[in-house]
């Protein structure tokens, strides 16, 4: 499968980026790295144990036709990160969608943070994002993603976007969660009703999934009241739930980034934050 | 003998008997007066209602048009059709859970799910097993000799008379203009029921952020009329 993906095709980006995080004397160690096309992968810390990982599409943005795959498994017992370069830019698609597919495999004990920056919707844009987290017994995730309508400074409007957004953790081979985001012209076209967006443009979604996920909820309570920012959080049953939105997508990031600041108990990872615009 | 009315001369057939029966029996079923306890639950309006965010006919009717259309209602009867159509329920039952956005809705699928399996395990005699609800019924339908469009009409009439009952009492809204709702809602189910009947798994998604985040907070909403 992977060599058919990996033909190049004219004037359509394909790319595959994978990863595997072994543990090598108790330490995380990188054990698989293969990368074709327009998608990589890099380790910020390099030899060292790795800790973070980034995945980058260095096609610059997804068009009608690409397709691109990140795919990663840690190991038991090891602890990671992984993110995305930059915000992904979703242009506008004459033809069929852009496929992303995101695939990641959690070993037993493991906890993988998966946090890629925002996606941004542009007029016009077709895309088709899967992302599959597979958990062992006892493993944890942490993800997280954000939608933008349009690019918010420019005044943009989007009402012709395609997107179907599908999220899935499966817990040995067992659905736990899924989230699935549809946003074609007729939702767009109720967008302001307060079902739906409101006179938000942002919106985000927190989830972690882990044996006792909801203890967290405590402490994040205190923080959900935020400027320009709504966030409503639900946790129950290993699943803690945070939706957020808001008009601009600055509050949105600040107010993420105190959420799984507390989440994490550790700093956002590094890519987020040398973009200048998380405090 | 007066001239014999048109459906007189289908019930004729014996298929058309049974299926007139059937259809007695899916109208009971979805009911509100079947006794699934479906007064109890507002699918999440209360929280806007409580707010001062819903406060009028208005409100409501761009409330429920816009959860159906795209919301949980449509999903249900995504799960509802599948079921009906022989997908495997134990993993129809999983997916549906795994895709509830806070333990109100999951209760509200599973208290919906145990009642009606009681009452339809009492009328057929059969075991039921307990299920969420639209998976529920979309089993209990299988036996129903009627259109799969059908039972979802009146499926999403009935979430959205759930909802529009919710309002009624809540706000309160006239009975009158609230069955002139319902009503004037009438084509928006068939269109929705069509489609969904031949929709797949991977057509289950969403677009309902404001729906799904009054379903979160109403859990710590301070006084409380719905269970959810």
């Amino acid at each position: 499968m992977l060599d058919m993906r990996d033909q190049p095709a004219l004037q359509r980006s394909h790319g595959t980026a994978r990863l595997g995080i072994v543990a090598r004397h108790g330490r995380p160690a990188l054990a698989d790295l293969y990368q074709a096309g327009s998608a990589k992968v890099f380790l910020p810390r390099g030899g060292g144990a790795p800790d973070e990982a980034v995945f980058l599409n260095t096609s610059g943005g997804l068009t009608g036709g690409d397709r691109i795959s990140f795919a990663l498994t840690l190991a038991p017992g090891l602890r990671l990160t992984a993110t995305t370069q930059t915000a992904e830019r979703a242009y506008a698609s004459p033809g069929p969608a852009a496929a992303l597919d995101v695939d990641l495999t959690v070993g037993a004990g493991a906890r993988l943070d998966w946090l890629p920056q925002e996606t941004i919707l542009f007029e016009g844009s077709h895309l088709r994002r899967t992302t599959r987290v597979s958990l062992a017994a006892d493993a944890t995730c942490l993800l997280s993603e954000t939608l933008v309508l349009g690019r918010l400074a420019m005044g943009e409007d989007v009402t012709a976007a395609r997107l179907l957004d599908r999220r899935s953790v499966l817990r040995d081979g067992r659905p736990v969660w899924s989230d699935a985001v549809t946003i074609d012209r007729e939702s767009l076209a109720c967008r302001t009703a307060r079902a739906s967006l409101g006179p938000a443009r942002a919106l985000a979604v927190i989830a972690l999934i882990a044996p006792g996920a909801e203890d967290a909820a405590g402490a994040l309570r205190p923080l959900l009241e935020a400027p320009d920012c709504e966030t409503a959080l639900s946790a129950w049953n290993g699943r803690l739930i945070l939706r957020l939105t808001a008009r601009d997508s600055w509050p949105l990031k600040r107010q993420m980034a105190r959420l799984l600041g507390q989440l994490r108990g550790s700093a956002l990872p590094r890519v987020w934050q040398m973009n200048g615009d998380i405090a | 003998m007066a001239m014999a009315a048109p459906w007189a001369t289908i019930m004729a057939t014996g298929i058309f008997i049974s299926m007139a029966e059937d259809r007695l029996l899916l109208w009971q079923w979805l009911s509100p007066a079947f006794p699934i306890g479906a007064f109890a639950y507002s699918q999440g309006l209360e929280q806007p209602m409580a707010t001062g965010a819903v406060r009028n006919i208005a409100d409501v009717e761009a409330w429920v048009t816009t959860t159906l259309r795209f919301g949980s209602p449509r999903m249900d009867a995504i799960f509802l059709a599948q079921a009906r159509a022989g997908a495997d329920p134990d993993l129809l039952s999983d997916l549906l859970l795994s895709y509830a956005t806070c333990p109100e809705r999951e209760t509200e699928l599973l208290d919906q799910g145990r009642a009606f399996a009681a009452l339809i395990g009492t009328i057929t005699g059969k075991t039921v097993s307990i299920r969420p609800y639209p998976v529920a019924v979309g089993l209990a339908t299988r036996a129903l000799d009627v259109p799969t469009e059908e039972v979802l009409s009146l499926f999403l009439h009935g979430a959205a008379a759930q909802m529009i009952s919710a309002a009624t009492r809540f706000l309160p809204l006239g009975q009158s203009e609230s069955q002139a709702l319902l009503s004037r809602l009438a084509p928006l189910f068939t269109q929705l029921a069509t489609e969904a009947a031949t929709a797949s798994l991977d057509d289950i998604a969403t677009f309902t952020p404001g729906a799904d985040m009054a379903a979160m907070r109403h859990e710590t909403l301070e006084v409380r009329i719905f269970r959810t």
